[in-house]
C-alpha cells in the first residue's frame, strides 16, 4: 500500500470522526465518582505543577507580615473553607467527593513555593474547581493569602478562629451579618499594622458609596467582593448607616520621625512637586461626607491603599478620581510619612 | 515713529478689503486686469490676518517695533535685491547674446557677486544688530528686582507681582496687566518641561526653562488686550496654553493692582459653599481665605480674566461649568480631575459663583 498524503489526510479525518462519533455515543463516562485512570491523574497533575512552576518564574515574594493573616483568615473563612476545611472545621464532606478533592491545606502548602502558591492563588486551576481570585489586579490581598497558606500547617483551632473570626454572610440577619462586619473591622481587633480599615468615624456616604463599588467591582477587592456577595442592597444601606453610628474609642499610633513630615504634607502639601494638602479635604467639618475620615486609620491600612491608588487600581465611589490625581506626586516616601501621621492622628 | 508708518500692514490690509467689498458692489472706476481682480480678494484675505491681538506684524510695544521695523527693512532690502537680480537675469537671457571678454567678466563677477552681498548684507547685518539693545535690553538687568515673575507649568501661567512701593506682592494666573509706556521686567521659568514666552504684539520670545531663570524687558507703548501663546512645544495641550495681556492706562492698572491685593470678598452663596465643601481650595486659591493651595492656578478675581483653561475658552459661566464638569475634555493632560459625579446644579453654582468674581 502506498502511502501519500492523501491517505494520510483521509485516515486523519477518519480518526477525527471517529473520536466525535465515540463522544456523541456517550459511551465515556464523566463520572468523578469512579475518579481518573492513575495515568491520567498522574499526567494532569504533572501538568498542572509544570504549569505553575513555569508561570511563576521571576515572582518576587514581598516580605510577610503577621498583619496579612486576619486579612486573609477573614476570606478563607468566607471562601476557602468551605472546600479545603479549616482548623476549625473539617472539609465537608460535600467538598470531599469533589474531582479531583480539595487537598487539605496542611498536607500540600510545603509542596509550593511562595511564587508558585501566589500563581495559584491569583489564578485558579483549570479543571479543578479551584477559582482565580475576585479581583485579579490585587497582587496584595493574593499575597497575604500566600502568607496566610505559609502559616496555615502550624494553625491550631484557637488561632484560627482568633484570626478569621466570625462569618455568617449568608444569615439574613441583620445582627449576624453586622457582626459578620465587625469579626474583620472591629476596633478591638485593629492596630497601627492592620491592613484592615476601621469603619467607625466613616460618614454614611463614604460607607455606602464605598460597598457599592466593592460590589460593582468599581473598587476591586477579593475579600471585600467575597464578604458582600450575599448581601443585598437595603442590606448594605443598613450597615453603612449601623458602622456611620458607631463612635470610634480613642487610639494613638506609636511616634515616629516620619510624622512631622507627614504632617506637613498633609496640612500644607507640596507646592514645588505638586502635592495638595490631604486636610483640604479629609477630616475637615463641612466637607463633603463622601471623602472619608482618616484620622485613626490603621497606618499600614492607609499606607497600602495610597499605593493601590498611586498605581490606578484602587478605585472607589463616585470621588474616586479626585484621589487618584491627588496622589499623583507621592513618593513612596511620603506615603509611608502621610501614612504614619494619620495613623498616629487623634480622631 | 510716525505713528501710522507702523501700521503699514494694516493699513494695506484694510485697503485691500475696503477696495475687495467695492469691487465685489461692483463701484470700482478703473477697469482692473483680470488677474489683478481674482488676485486681490486672496492677498487680502492673507493680509488681514496679520492684524489682531496676537500678531508681531501689529506691534504695540518699542520692542515688537523694533523687530517689525527690522522685518520690514529686511523685506524691503530682499525685495530690491530680487528684483536686481532677476532684472540681471533678463537681461542676460535675452539681450546680451555674445560672451564677455574675461577680464570684464571676472570685474563683473568681483563687485557684483562678492563686493555688492559683503557690502549689503553687512548692512542688514549692522541695522540688525544695532536694534539688538531695544529687543532685548540688557541693560535692564541690573534691577530686576521688580519683575513680574512667570512660571510656566503643563498648561498654565503662574504669575506672581511682586511687592513694590509697599504693596503686597500677589499672585495670579494666565493674564498679565501692565501700566502703558512703562518697561515691565519679566522673571521667567518652568517647573516642568520648558515653555516659551512671547506676547507677539509686545515682544519675546525667551524660552522659560526649569531650574534657570530669564529675564526680559517689554515696554507697551498702546493700551490693549493681546493674546499670548506658548511658543515652545510643551506637550498635549500645548496649543490651548497661552495667556492674556492687558495693558491699561497707569490709573486703571492702580485700581486693579489693589483690587487683586484685596483679594477674595466672600459672600454667602450656595457657590462658595460647594466649593468649600468639594474641597476645590486644596488645589486652587482665593487670596484671603484661610484655606487655599498653590498646586492649581489662583482663582481670586477670575471673573474679570479674559479667557478660562489658560487662553483656551472664553470667560462665560457656563465654560467654566464645562471645564470644572470635564477638564481633560478641554484640555487633553490637564491635572484637574473632572468632577462629572457632581449634579449638573453644583457645578452651575459653583461656575456662577467664580464667574461673578471680578
Amino acid at each position: 500500500m502506498i502511502l501519500d498524503w492523501k491517505r494520510i489526510i483521509a485516515a486523519i479525518l477518519a480518526l477525527a470522526a471517529a473520536g466525535m462519533l465515540f463522544a456523541w455515543s456517550g459511551l465515556l463516562d464523566i463520572r468523578a465518582s469512579t475518579g481518573h485512570w492513575r495515568v491520567t491523574d498522574w499526567f494532569l497533575h504533572w501538568v498542572m505543577r509544570s504549569s505553575v512552576r513555569t508561570a511563576s518564574l521571576g515572582t518576587e515574594p514581598p516580605a510577610f507580615t503577621p498583619a496579612m493573616l486576619p486579612l486573609a483568615a477573614g476570606h478563607y473563612e468566607i471562601g476557602c473553607a468551605g472546600c479545603h476545611g479549616s482548623p476549625a472545621m473539617p472539609r465537608p464532606a460535600a467538598a470531599a467527593n469533589m474531582l479531583p478533592p480539595p487537598p487539605d491545606l496542611k498536607d500540600v502548602a510545603g509542596s509550593w513555593s511562595d511564587a508558585e502558591l501566589f500563581e495559584i492563588v491569583r489564578h485558579g486551576v483549570r479543571y479543578t474547581g479551584m477559582p482565580a481570585w475576585p479581583a485579579v489586579g490585587r497582587e496584595d490581598e493574593v499575597w497575604a493569602m500566600v502568607a496566610f497558606v505559609r502559616a496555615y500547617p502550624q494553625m491550631n483551632t484557637t488561632t484560627y478562629r482568633r484570626l478569621a473570626a466570625f462569618s455568617a454572610t449568608q444569615s439574613r440577619d441583620f445582627a449576624h451579618l453586622m457582626k459578620t462586619c465587625e469579626g474583620c473591622h472591629s476596633s478591638e481587633r485593629l492596630d497601627q499594622t492592620s491592613l484592615i480599615p476601621q469603619l467607625t468615624g466613616q460618614s454614611e456616604t463614604y460607607l455606602r458609596d464605598s460597598l457599592k463599588a466593592f460590589v460593582s467591582r468599581k473598587r476591586p477587592s477579593g475579600v471585600m467582593q467575597a464578604a458582600l456577595s450575599q448581601t443585598s442592597d437595603e442590606d448594605r444601606g443598613n450597615l453603612a448607616a449601623y458602622f456611620a453610628r458607631q463612635t470610634t474609642p480613642e487610639r494613638s499610633g506609636p511616634f515616629s520621625g516620619t510624622i512631622d513630615r507627614g504632617r506637613t504634607l498633609a496640612e500644607v502639601g507640596d507646592k514645588a512637586r505638586g502635592i495638595a494638602a490631604c486636610a483640604a479635604c479629609h477630616d475637615r467639618a463641612d466637607i463633603n461626607p463622601a471623602y472619608p475620615r482618616l484620622a485613626g486609620q490603621p497606618a499600614a491600612y492607609l499606607e497600602n491603599q495610597l499605593r493601590l491608588f498611586k498605581a490606578g487600581i484602587r478605585g472607589g465611589g463616585p470621588f474616586a478620581d479626585v484621589m487618584t490625581q491627588a496622589v499623583a506626586g507621592l513618593s513612596g516616601e511620603d506615603i509611608r510619612a502621610l501614612a504614619a501621621y494619620y495613623g498616629a492622628s487623634r480622631n | 515713529m510716525v505713528p501710522g508708518e507702523l501700521g503699514f500692514v494694516r493699513h494695506l490690509a484694510l485697503g485691500l478689503r475696503r477696495s475687495i467689498s467695492e469691487s465685489l458692489e461692483g463701484r470700482t472706476q478703473g477697469e482692473a486686469p483680470t488677474i489683478l481682480r481674482y488676485l486681490l480678494p486672496f492677498t487680502a484675505l492673507i493680509l488681514v490676518g496679520c492684524g489682531g491681538q496676537q500678531s508681531a506684524l501689529d506691534p504695540s510695544g518699542e520692542e515688537s517695533e523694533a523687530v517689525y521695523r527690522l522685518f520690514i527693512v529686511m523685506v524691503i532690502g530682499g525685495v530690491a535685491i530680487w528684483l536686481g537680480v532677476s532684472a540681471l537675469y533678463i537681461y542676460a537671457a535675452r539681450h546680451r547674446q555674445t560672451s564677455w571678454p574675461p577680464a570684464q567678466a571676472s570685474a563683473l563677477i568681483g563687485w557684483g557677486g562678492v563686493a555688492f552681498p559683503v557690502v549689503v548684507l553687512l548692512a542688514l547685518l549692522g541695522y540688525a544688530v544695532w536694534l539688538m539693545p531695544v529687543v532685548r535690553p540688557w541693560n535692564s538687568l541690573a534691577g530686576t528686582d521688580g519683575a513680574i515673575e512667570v512660571t510656566g507649568e503643563q498648561f498654565w501661567w503662574r504669575i506672581r507681582y511682586p511687592g513694590v512701593n509697599g504693596n503686597p506682592a500677589f499672585e495670579t494666573a494666565n493674564e498679565i496687566r501692565l501700566p502703558v509706556g512703562q518697561p515691565a521686567t519679566f522673571s521667567l521659568d518652568a517647573t516642568d518641561v520648558i515653555h516659551s514666552f512671547w506676547i507677539p504684539a509686545l515682544g519675546g520670545k525667551m524660552d522659560m526653562i526649569p531650574g534657570r531663570t530669564n529675564f526680559l524687558t517689554l515696554t507697551p507703548k498702546r493700551t490693549g488686550i493681546y493674546r499670548a501663546p506658548c511658543a515652545e512645544f510643551c506637550g498635549t495641550s500645548h496649543a490651548y496654553m497661552a495667556f492674556s495681556v492687558v495693558v491699561m492706562e497707569q490709573e486703571d492698572f492702580e485700581v486693579w493692582r489693589r483690587r487683586q491685593i484685596s483679594g477674595h470678598e466672600r459672600s454667602a452663596d450656595q457657590g462658595w459653599e460647594l466649593m468649600l465643601r468639594h474641597g476645590c481650595l486644596g488645589c486652587h486659591s482665593l487670596r484671603g481665605e484661610k484655606i487655599g493651595g498653590a498646586t492649581a492656578p489662583d482663582l481670586t478675581l477670575i471673573g474679570a480674566r479674559h479667557s478660562i483653561g489658560a487662553g483656551t475658552l472664553a470667560n462665560t459661566a457656563e465654560n467654566i461649568a464645562r471645564f470644572i464638569r470635564s477638564p481633560v475634555s478641554v484640555k487633553p493632560g490637564a491635572k484637574m480631575p473632572a468632577f462629572d459625579m457632581l449634579p449638573q446644579r453644583e457645578i452651575d453654582d459653583m461656575a456662577r459663583y467664580l464667574g461673578g468674581l471680578k
